[in-house]
């Protein structure tokens, strides 16, 4: 991509394609370049071969647990009800998904209006994260066509799964209008954008009411079982608080984790705001992360103390949960500390990668790695049951990536007047990019020229 | 008064124990008695009772309280030290059938300890498997009783044994 | 207008909010039970590991041919659980007292306050006032959370089902017989009456009553006359109750006491939240505008632009 760019591609970012013609729906798919620019790109990405594999492989695996049953892809265990598509796939990717509301709030609520030029990122991040989470969640089900019926047909009211059910798939609903102002500017529908606007602020508080709670609920699942999670991931008061509390850290984590890759990968995407303001909303984020994760650090000592756990540190679990707690809190926590104050990026970005990895294990290990510790017998995930995962978290990369290709994510989107008066102001506004020697590029047509003005005014 | 109740239910209800002719008790004591002929998962059999006369001796050690001793469980003799041999002599006189059943759990008198008085087919079998494990008696099933054809269908063994083999791994659980 | 606007984006969102709020109330703790609840005792030290309480279950639950015979002792050599082709299993226990070893028959022990029925989002487990924990597949999802709820790791689940997986569990007998005052199949076919029905109430009387006749013959103490909240399948032991795979860390509190706590929050949050956070919005940006709101809200806008 930064190859054709180089070479005189440009990119959409606002409804015209030149002064007198907007671009068409397609070419607005295929990012504004041509069928065969379009293809040839993609060949020659060696990511997506790799995606190619792991998607020969796995979608037949996935179909095959529709057809087959849950026994052909898990070890349908009836110790471990919960296996690793819920382990990994809900229980890990909701707290990474908390960005959206955490954002949402600290720029519609708090006011923290340096933080805007993300706040889409955290936004579709949790859109993503969720949505994903309730696919793994489609998968794991035993009955997926009945996924509406604690809505409609029959209610469960004092389950904690009940209030889960109904807080996501209405954040879900929340998350979905709060994305799609930059669905409906990309499309071309101002009615739509100015309708979400004006909603944006009640959007978002119901976004920290629901979040509040599923993201606690999902911790409050393991208080039915106190007997099976192992008592140094488990807290009958403080489990709902230690998931909520860790999703903090885990959500904005998440958001620093995504954008560096994506400033390694698609650079090309980012606008100039976004460019300027990257590494320093990155310091803010890491603060806010630290600060999440002092918190969890304290409370989950508390809990320890609270019912007098100590002694299990020394056993085999103790270890292993020392490690968790290592990988996820303790080193991010010591870097994210010298870092922000040294201004060092690269090791907030690492650290915040740390963070990220920690909470899946932290998942895992609630869920399914210490779980039903009084048993004899652990579970391994059948490989199938591994590959569905991989595969299915693939697939969230490549939507991930679709959407950040397109949509107005990491750049703004220009309306038709500020087009115009970008076009018209453009001796003065234009800001030069390392790309500029394709200006020189000979075009044919007026159009052309347009498109290479357009490209370095951004 | 409370003998005579449960003698009128054993007499009600629909016999597992067959041949101890009640009027002839405590004058012929048979030598046999045929068994288990409601059962349909198992057959009727005899019962060598003149043998088990000679290895156990003590009759009492079977009829508890009904055949001239008195009352030897010290649970008993809390109430019963006094009680006279009581009338009936037949398991089944005393033991019902259908102990659980809605008609029979409404008339036992919840004041009195008799109310954990075991069905016919437990006393028979805790009596006989109890003694037969001190005495190294036979101990299986098809030992005293040979099953029948249904028997066999109801526990998938002998000719109705599951064929094909457990997949290993699969719906064990584990 | 822009009040008006903010107004108007709060009702929708709480309006949101309120339709995940629950409006049942969660009675915690107290429930003893229906008073006419049947229930079994399983008196472990008459068991003699016959087998045939899970041919009975297999006929009366038209289950699967099962792997081996019912007649078959070998599977003692290791411990069952029960899965979705048998809702009952008998397991062999060794102990170092020098004595036979003591047999337990395990089902679903129909819980007085059942952790499968409180976690079910559907609702699709019912407490019967005969004391039986029933199911309804007809609503299931197949979240499988009551398998995690459940303290005895008792429902299984019929994975090898591709288009109707369930619950598969012992429901006391429930439409054939319990309904009608009957005893379970497992119950009237034990040749030892190792299992007494009965009412719950009873059972309870009659076996502190076995243990003060012959304690010799037990320890002093019927498991799930109170472990978690009470259960309707009791248990008398000859050993301490976990050498015979009873879990003896579980408490009595049921386990809806455990999640009180997280439901308790809710309504609070639900509460609490809005008004906190839209007074925090309004400080925050009275405070940067100099309480022009409006100018605040269109900068907003074109920040975003
Ligand atoms: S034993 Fe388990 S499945 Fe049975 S009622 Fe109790 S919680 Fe439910
Ligand atoms: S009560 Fe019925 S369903 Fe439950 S184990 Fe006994 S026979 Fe099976
Ligand atoms: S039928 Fe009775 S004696 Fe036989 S295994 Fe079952 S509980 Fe034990």
């Amino acid at each position: 991509m930064k190859k054709l760019i180089a070479s005189g591609a440009i990119t959409v970012n606002s409804p015209q394609k030149s002064s007198d013609r907007k671009w068409t729906f397609m070419e607005k798919l295929f990012l504004g370049l041509t069928l065969p620019q379009y293809i040839g790109q993609a060949l020659r990405n060696p990511f997506n071969w790799i995606i190619a594999i792991i998607f020969a492989v796995g979608i037949p695996i996935i179909l095959g647990r529709f057809i087959f049953g849950l026994s052909w892809v898990t070890h349908s265990s009836n110790d471990y009800p919960w296996g690793l598509f819920l382990a990994f796939g809900l229980f890990g990717m909701v707290p990474l998904s908390s960005s959206g509301f955490l954002l949402g709030t600290a720029c519609e609520v708090f006011g923290r209006h340096d933080l805007e030029p993300i706040e889409r990122l955290g936004l579709l991040n949790g859109l993503l994260g969720y949505f994903f989470a309730v696919v793994f969640l489609l998968i794991d089900l035993g009955q997926p066509w009945r996924l509406p019926f604690p809505m409609v047909v029959s209610f469960g009211p004092a389950a904690v799964l009940f209030l889960v059910a109904w807080h996501v798939s209405t954040y879900l609903s929340v998350q979905i209008a709060e994305v799609s102002v930059s669905f409906f500017e990309w499309i071309g529908f101002p009615i739509g954008v100015r309708a979400i606007r004006k909603i944006t602020l009640g959007l978002t508080v119901s976004g920290i009411i629901l979040s509040t709670l599923h993201q606690g609920a999902l911790g409050a699942l393991f208080t039915y079982a106190p007997g099976k999670v192992h008592p140094l991931w488990y807290s009958s008061s403080f489990q709902w608080i230690h998931f909520f509390v860790s999703s903090i850290p885990g959500g904005l984590c998440m958001v620093i984790t995504v954008s560096t890759i994506a400033s390694k990968t698609m650079s090309w995407r980012f606008d100039q705001r976004f460019k300027d303001s990257l590494d320093r909303v990155t310091v803010s984020l890491a603060k806010g992360a630290s600060m999440g994760l002092a918190t969890y650090l304290t409370i989950k000592l508390m809990s320890i103390a609270h019912d007098n756990k100590w002694a299990y540190l020394t056993t085999g679990y103790g270890q292993w949960y020392l490690v968790e707690i290592m990988i996820g809190v303790i080193i991010p926590m010591t870097l994210f500390a010298y870092a922000i104050h040294h201004k060092k990026l690269p090791i907030i970005r690492f650290s915040a990668l740390l963070v990220v990895l920690g909470i899946f294990l932290n998942r895992l290990n609630t869920a399914l790695i210490t779980f039903n510790w009084k048993l004899s017998e652990r579970e391994i995930p059948h490989w199938r049951e591994v590959a569905i995962c991989v595969t299915v978290y693939t697939i969230y990369i490549v939507v991930y990536r679709f959407i950040l290709y397109r949509l107005p994510i990491f750049y703004q989107w220009k309306t038709q007047e500020q087009y115009a008066l970008a076009y018209a102001a453009k001796p003065e506004t234009t800001i030069l990019k390392d790309t500029e020697p394709a200006l020189v590029f000979a075009s044919k047509t007026e159009a052309k020229a347009f498109r290479n003005a357009e490209t370095i005014t951004s | 008064m409370q003998t005579k109740g449960i003698w009128l239910a054993g007499v009600l209800v629909v016999l597992f124990l067959a041949a101890v002719p009640d009027t002839s008790r405590g004058i012929t004591v048979p030598d046999t008695v045929i068994l288990n002929t409601q059962s349909k998962l198992y057959e009727p059999f005899t019962f060598n009772h003149a043998k088990h006369i000679q290895l156990t001796k003590e009759c009492s050690n079977c009829h508890h309280h009904t055949t001239g001793t008195l009352v030897q469980d010290p649970n008993c003799v809390r109430c019963h030290r006094n009680s006279s041999e009581t009338q009936e002599v037949s398991c089944k006189g005393c033991h019902q059938t259908d102990s659980f059943s809605a008609t029979a759990m409404h008339e036992k008198d919840p004041k009195t300890y008799h109310k954990d008085k075991p069905s016919l087919k437990a006393a028979m079998h805790r009596n006989c498997l109890g003694c037969h494990e001190n005495m190294k008696g036979p101990m299986g099933c098809q030992d005293c009783h040979q099953r029948t054809k249904e028997g066999d269908a109801f526990y998938y063994s002998g000719a109705y044994a599951p064929k094909n083999k457990p997949s290993k791994g699969e719906h064990n659980g584990h | 207008m822009k009040r008006r606007d903010f107004l108007k984006g709060c009702l929708i969102g709480g309006a949101a909010a309120s339709l995940g709020a629950p409006s049942k109330s969660w009675a915690v703790g107290s429930f003893e039970g229906y008073p006419d609840a049947m229930g079994v005792l399983v008196d472990t030290t008459r068991c003699i590991g016959c087998r045939s309480c899970e041919a009975a279950c297999n006929k009366e639950q038209k289950l699967p041919e099962p792997d081996v015979p019912f007649d078959d002792t070998s599977v003692f050599e290791e411990k069952r659980r029960t899965t979705e082709k048998a809702y009952t299993v008998v397991n062999r226990y060794e102990t170092n007292d020098g004595q036979k070893p003591p047999y337990r028959k395990m089902q679903c022990n129909h819980c007085n306050e059942p952790g499968c029925l409180t976690s079910c989002f559907v609702n699709a487990y019912t407490k019967t006032k005969e004391g039986a924990v029933i199911y309804n597949g007809n609503v299931c999802v197949g979240c499988k959370t009551c398998m995690v709820a459940c303290p005895f790791n008792i429902p299984a689940y019929s994975y090898s089902s591709a288009f109707d997986p369930l619950i598969k569990k012992c429901i006391f007998c429930y439409h054939t017989r319990l309904k009608f005052g009957k005893p379970p199949a497992c119950v009237e076919i034990c040749p030892q009456e190792a299992l007494t029905f009965g009412l719950r109430s009873d059972l309870i009387k009659m076996g502190h009553e076995r243990i003060r006749e012959t304690p010799d013959r037990y320890i002093d103490h019927i498991y799930g006359e109170k472990e978690m909240g009470g259960t309707s399948w009791l248990y008398l032991s000859r050993v301490p109750d976990d050498q015979i795979g009873l879990d003896t860390t579980l408490g009595n509190e049921p386990v809806i006491s455990n999640v009180k706590d997280f439901l308790g929050m809710v309504p609070m949050v639900l509460t609490i939240w809005p008004a906190l956070f839209s007074g925090i919005h309004l400080l925050a940006t009275r405070n940067k505008d100099h309480g022009d709101e409006h100018h605040n809200h269109s900068e907003q806008e074109d920040g975003k632009k």
